[in-house]
């Protein structure tokens, strides 16, 4: 189900992408739902496990979120604005928002859940058991 | 750039920088005595050394001297480009690390068309896979040599065939000696240089231009850049600046001298940090990019630098007229850093391509892989050298598509065919082939100026071919697998085994 769903957000990811790069109407907007999507989608198809996100379903929402607000604010405040800190709002949200905050809650998320998403000692012990044994099935042959 | 013999120290650290290169390059040498140790640095690199190699691959010279130049033309919607960091450090590694690196524990595996021939079982998918990065190695070796030629014409005073030939005389030494064990040791040195530079750059540029909000107000107050210089979008149409996101948000799942860099960790278990040191090292090092992007214009609106003549000289201006030697010759030292460093992963995919994926895609095996890599690197080198300064135009044309040309036609097979047990091979196939010659042939007729009677690509203004490519590139995939795989293709248990896990 976390698979099909994943897979349903990168099939319109690419068709929204596809359909604002040849130019349909309302590209930009088409462009933005899309780039938000792509990397959301292509997370959640990787962290899949036994058909589930574990944990990961609200983490990659927020994310979807935060993209897509971030290029709906480049897309809609006239002229990027108010200035902030000197800097046109949307231009500050890019800089000290879009990059800084994915790069380490994401990061710190890889990490702590590493240990129930990532690679675990069971999964290194079967891969060396197949390993082992396809190495013997050479030696036979 | 103008001639800088005649700053001692500029030249001084050149020099101590090829001395630490070719002393890496003895080092691995000593090490390096199998096509294991040769392709992937004998799968002995601990988290840290696989994140700094894997920045100083990514980074070419175009991030030191490229962004600054791009962001003085353009304004900040350059940093479109950049936005997407991110999140790219944490998407690599749940869609690919951990699969590439488990699929070099039951396989042996060392190149991107191996991955594409455990997967699929397909020699078409793998030799696909194959041609398509041989046609990226050749634009990006060839751009990449040239821009070092260009530096060191200007730092060594020679000329620009001797120049090239200098440096290729260095990265062919370490490279043909050590191969990826000295590729990657290499590009631990030049990352940590890249690093170094780029912060000690990026604060003497805005100490230089009085400080960050200074920098901001000289250029919003300026009649010649004002306020939409600094404006997400600026001049640049919103297609153009999305399209950048895109292609390098999710074009990187598709780079090869990264992605090779996963089979190289020691310890799987370590890939836990991968994201922040990779995310940190990335963050800190395009800092450059953002300084010396603002510190310029705001130097030219002060009226401290004359007008550019050419954007790409953003860079240079700031630290030959600007910045003390010291930085100066660091920085330089950086660029050449960022250069080669690139360069050496290509030669080395280079070889790979010729003496190992090509092959075998084709049912052949190379006798003595070592011999043979350390030759086809050479090889690869001498070629791409030749080229470059042969054609150095197409050579130049062809360095601005190579990483769209990687991400089109790699990104969708890897990223959702390690993923997803329903891709066929066919589907892989077809989407690396749509890859590669939508990307190569709309680029070339969006860019090419040789031939007047080609006409240009039908798309929209400020769409991006490769962004087009890249786009297709997946549709097709899923499109394909949606038409041939409505049963999941039987799979070898270990290979099963490292999509589950």
């Amino acid at each position: 189900m976390a698979r099909s769903f994943a897979l349903v957000l990168l099939a319109l990811a690419s068709l929204a992408s596809l359909a604002a790069f040849l130019g349909s109407p309302g590209a930009p907007w088409l462009a933005a739902c899309g780039g938000a999507t792509f990397p959301v989608a292509l997370i959640a198809l990787g962290a899949v496990r036994q058909g589930r996100f574990g944990g990961l379903g609200v983490p990659l929402a927020l994310l979807w979120l935060l993209l897509a607000g971030g290029l709906a604010a480049v897309l809609t405040l006239p002229a990027g604005g108010p200035d902030v800190a000197g800097l046109p709002l949307a231009t500050a949200l890019m800089i000290f928002v879009l990059v800084p905050v994915p790069l380490l809650g994401l990061g710190l998320l890889y990490a702590f859940s590493f240990g129930r998403l990532g690679i675990r000692e069971e999964d290194l012990e079967r891969m060396r058991r197949l390993r082992r044994s396809g190495e013997a099935c050479q030696g036979d042959q | 750039m103008m001639p800088l013999l005649g700053r001692p120290l500029i030249v001084v650290s050149t020099l101590v920088y090829f001395a630490a290169c070719l002393g890496l390059g003895v080092w691995a040498l000593r090490r390096t005595r199998s096509a294991h140790d040769f392709w992937v640095a004998r799968q002995g690199l601990g988290v840290v050394v696989t994140g700094l190699a894997t920045m100083a691959a990514a980074f070419s010279g175009f991030v030191f001297l490229g962004g600054p130049g791009l962001t003085y033309r353009i304004g900040l919607s350059s940093l479109f480009i950049n936005l997407s960091i991110g999140f790219t450090p944490a998407l690599l590694a749940w869609a690919l690390a951990k699969r590439l690196r488990l699929l070099a524990e039951v396989r042996e595996v060392y190149t991107i068309p191996d991955a594409f021939l455990a997967r699929y079982g397909s020699r078409a998918a793998s030799g696909a896979a194959a041609v398509a990065i041989l046609a990226g190695v050749v634009g990006y070796l060839g751009a990449q040599l040239l821009a070092m030629g260009t530096l060191l014409q200007a730092v060594l005073g020679v000329t620009l065939p001797a120049a090239v030939g200098i440096g290729l005389a260095v990265l062919l030494f370490y490279s043909v000696a050590g191969g990826m064990m000295a590729g990657v040791y290499t590009d631990v040195f030049q990352g940590v240089l890249m690093v170094l530079a780029a912060v000690a750059v990026f604060g003497y540029a805005m100490a230089a231009g009085g400080g960050f909000s200074r920098v901001i107000h000289s250029i919003a107050a300026s009649p010649r850049f004002g306020r939409p210089f600094l404006e997400p979008l600026g001049k640049t149409p919103a297609l153009t600046a999305f399209g950048f996101f895109f292609v390098f948000g999710i074009g990187v799942l598709g780079q090869p001298h990264m992605l090779n860099k996963f089979y190289m960790i020691r310890d799987p278990r370590r890939l836990r940090w991968l994201p922040l040191v990779l995310g940190l090292s990335q963050t800190l090092c395009l800092l450059i990019w953002l300084g010396l992007g603002l510190a310029v214009p705001a130097l030219v609106a002060k009226g401290k630098l004359a007008p550019l003549a050419r954007p790409d000289d953003a860079a240079p201006a700031f630290l030959l007229g600007f910045a003390p030697e010291p930085l100066a010759g660091l920085a330089v030292a950086a660029i050449l850093a960022a250069i080669m460093s690139t360069a050496d992963s290509f030669m080395n995919l280079g070889a790979a391509v010729l003496v190992r994926d090509l092959p075998r895609a084709l049912r052949r095996k190379v006798g003595n892989e070592l011999l043979w890599g350390r030759l086809a690197t050479a090889g690869v080198a001498a070629a791409a050298a030749a080229l470059a300064l042969g054609y150095n135009d197409l050579i130049a044309l062809l360095g601005t598509f190579a990483f769209g040309t990687f991400g089109a036609a790699l990104a969708p097979a890897l990223a959702v065919g390690l993923n997803w047990r329903r891709v066929t091979a066919a589907a892989a196939t077809a989407s690396v082939v749509t890859g590669t010659a939508l990307n190569l042939g709309l680029e070339f007729l969006a860019r090419q100026t040789f031939f007047p009677a080609l006409p240009k690509p039908p798309l929209p203004p400020g769409a991006l071919p490769t962004a087009v490519s890249l786009a297709a590139s997946f549709a097709v995939l899923l499109a394909v697998t949606a038409w041939t795989g409505r049963r999941e293709p039987p799979l070898p248990e270990d290979i099963s085994a490292v999509m589950e896990a």
